[in-house]
């Protein structure tokens, strides 16, 4: 048995002989965690959903009734060329009046007073998703309005502007209570770590008067902390997949789409929160056991 | 070798030591006596770097303790056994872990230890109480386990801070024995004890310490 193992085991007998104090620990750290994580979740699926949503938006470019079929060819391999767009329909005059017939519906007596179609023709162009920014679009619709035979350019900048601050807004909030709640648990850790290491300060200075150096001493007890890290975070993710799947469920006899929407962690990202955990417990265990004085 | 040159300890402005000059050679088996606060623990905490000398300078193994950096005072411990006088056993482990624990700081392997520890437990006829926690043992069998985890390592200086305080004649004579035995075998042996019995007619050298200076040096 080498000495790392013995140091292992030496903080596997700590941990199990401080078991009610460490419990606590886990069991709070666990519970940061899991409001951590479940707001993450929660800001994954509102964005996930937000982005279906917007998957139909695009842009309409009017054209001038006067359109030369040069103009016109400029436009359409200005489509071609712009990766970002995905798909071009092309609306006539005609087909514009027939769809705003349909919509009118019984009310079609409005357009009556027209002698002639007033409807302009346009394209209809669809985006790659993340190219949806409003600073994207805007500029892409500037551009397409210097276009000779192009009358105006439409899109729905303010729905667009306020899903683009909604999703941001969720982010910034994430990460800042993630922040602040990651720095409270390295904190929780560093409580804890400090009391056990008064408790064994005896020990310590006799494995000191024994010729034990800094990293012997210190070993076992970052593991001790490393271990509450991680057991807080497996803790946190089972209990958020538990959640999560209780919740679904019973959502979803109310609302049956939910299933279709509501996503989980890809498992490429269960890791993250044990190690997050963990992390911050060693450096909440850094700051507790200092610089040992000989 | 172990060399004091002038050297004072204070504790609140109050001389624990005074002005002490002392030479004591490697091999040696000296004695340190004189009453409670005549300086005797201070006089080996001063050789294992747990004090440093406030004037004067203290040189073991030509390392002057006083101006050692932190990381090198652990590699200076390793080389001197100490059984200190209130043993310092560890409360949570058998007095197997507790020697071992000597030998696993210098970093020794399993196998290694094992043997080790045995062969020290089987010299003090304690290979019995291998498994038993320090609670459970008696005065001088704690005192006995706190001797076998300083020797275990086979140190070149052993230090042991009143062995016999509070043992019967009998178990105070064995731990005795013992000491003769590891100095025989090289290591530099050096007792502070107020038990006058212990080196009367030995022929060693005693230091005799009173309010922290040396009073006189003998070979009783």
């Amino acid at each position: 048995m080498n000495t790392l193992t013995y140091l292992f085991q030496t903080a596997v007998k700590n941990f199990w002989s401080e078991k009610r104090i460490n419990l606590l620990t886990v069991l709070t750290i666990a519970v940061g965690l899991l409001i951590i994580s479940a707001f993450a979740l929660i800001t994954l699926n509102i964005d996930l959903t937000l982005k279906n949503w917007s998957g139909g938006f695009g842009l309409v470019v009017y054209l001038k009734d006067n359109i030369s079929a040069e103009e016109e060819g400029l436009i359409k391999n200005h489509f071609k060329k712009d990766t970002d767009i995905t798909s071009v329909n092309y609306i006539t005059k005609e087909q514009a009046l027939k769809e705003l017939r349909q919509t009118l519906g019984s009310a079609t007596h409005l357009l009556e007073g027209f002698e002639s179609n007033p409807l302009p023709a346009s394209f209809e162009l669809k985006l790659k998703r993340e190219s949806l920014t409003p600073a994207g679009i805007k500029e892409k619709a500037e551009r397409l309005k210097q276009f000779q035979g192009v009358e105006d350019v439409q899109y729905g900048e303010k729905w667009l502007a306020s899903m683009d601050s909604l999703s941001k807004g969720l982010k910034v909030l994430t990460v800042s209570l993630g922040s602040i709640i990651l720095i409270a648990l390295a904190f929780v850790t560093y409580s804890t770590i400090k009391i056990l290491f008064y408790r064994r300060a005896d020990e310590i200075d006799t494995m000191k008067l024994l010729g034990a150096s800094r990293s012997f001493i210190r070993l076992p007890f970052l593991m001790e902390g490393l271990f509450i890290g991680l057991s807080s975070g497996i803790i946190a993710l089972s209990a958020l997949f538990g959640i999560y799947a209780v919740t679904t469920a019973k959502t979803a006899e109310l609302i049956p789409s939910i299933k279709s929407f509501a996503v989980f962690f890809p498992p490429a990202a269960y890791p993250v929160l044990p190690l997050g955990g963990a992390l911050m417990s060693l450096i909440g265990s850094l700051f507790a056991i200092g610089r040992i004085k000989y | 070798m172990i060399q004091f040159s002038d050297v004072s300890k204070f504790y609140d402005n109050e001389a624990a030591l005074s002005d002490i000059t002392l030479t004591i050679e490697k091999g040696e088996h000296i004695y340190i006596t004189g009453p409670s606060g005549a300086g005797k623990t201070t006089l080996l905490k001063l050789i294992y770097a747990a004090e440093r000398p406030d004037k004067g300078t203290v040189s073991v193994a030509g390392q002057d303790t006083g101006k050692l950096k932190q990381g090198a005072v652990p590699f200076l411990r390793r080389t001197i056994g100490v059984v200190f006088q209130d043993f310092r056993l560890l409360p949570n482990v058998t007095v197997f872990d507790n020697i071992a624990l000597a030998l696993r700081i210098h970093g020794i392997d399993s196998k290694e230890i094992k043997e080790n520890v045995n062969d020290v437990l089987a010299s003090i006829g304690m290979k019995h109480k291998a498994h038993e926690f320090p609670r459970h043992l008696s005065g001088g069998e704690q005192q006995m386990a706190a001797i076998a985890r300083a020797i275990v390592s086979k140190p070149n200086v052993l230090l042991a801070d009143e062995p016999t305080g509070n043992l019967d004649p009998g178990t105070a004579d064995t731990i005795i024995k013992l000491f003769r035995e590891i100095n025989l075998r090289g290591t530099t042996l050096i007792i502070a004890t107020h038990h006058d019995a212990l080196f009367k007619n030995t022929g060693h050298r005693v230091i005799y310490l009173k309010e922290g200076k040396i009073e006189k040096e003998t070979k009783d």
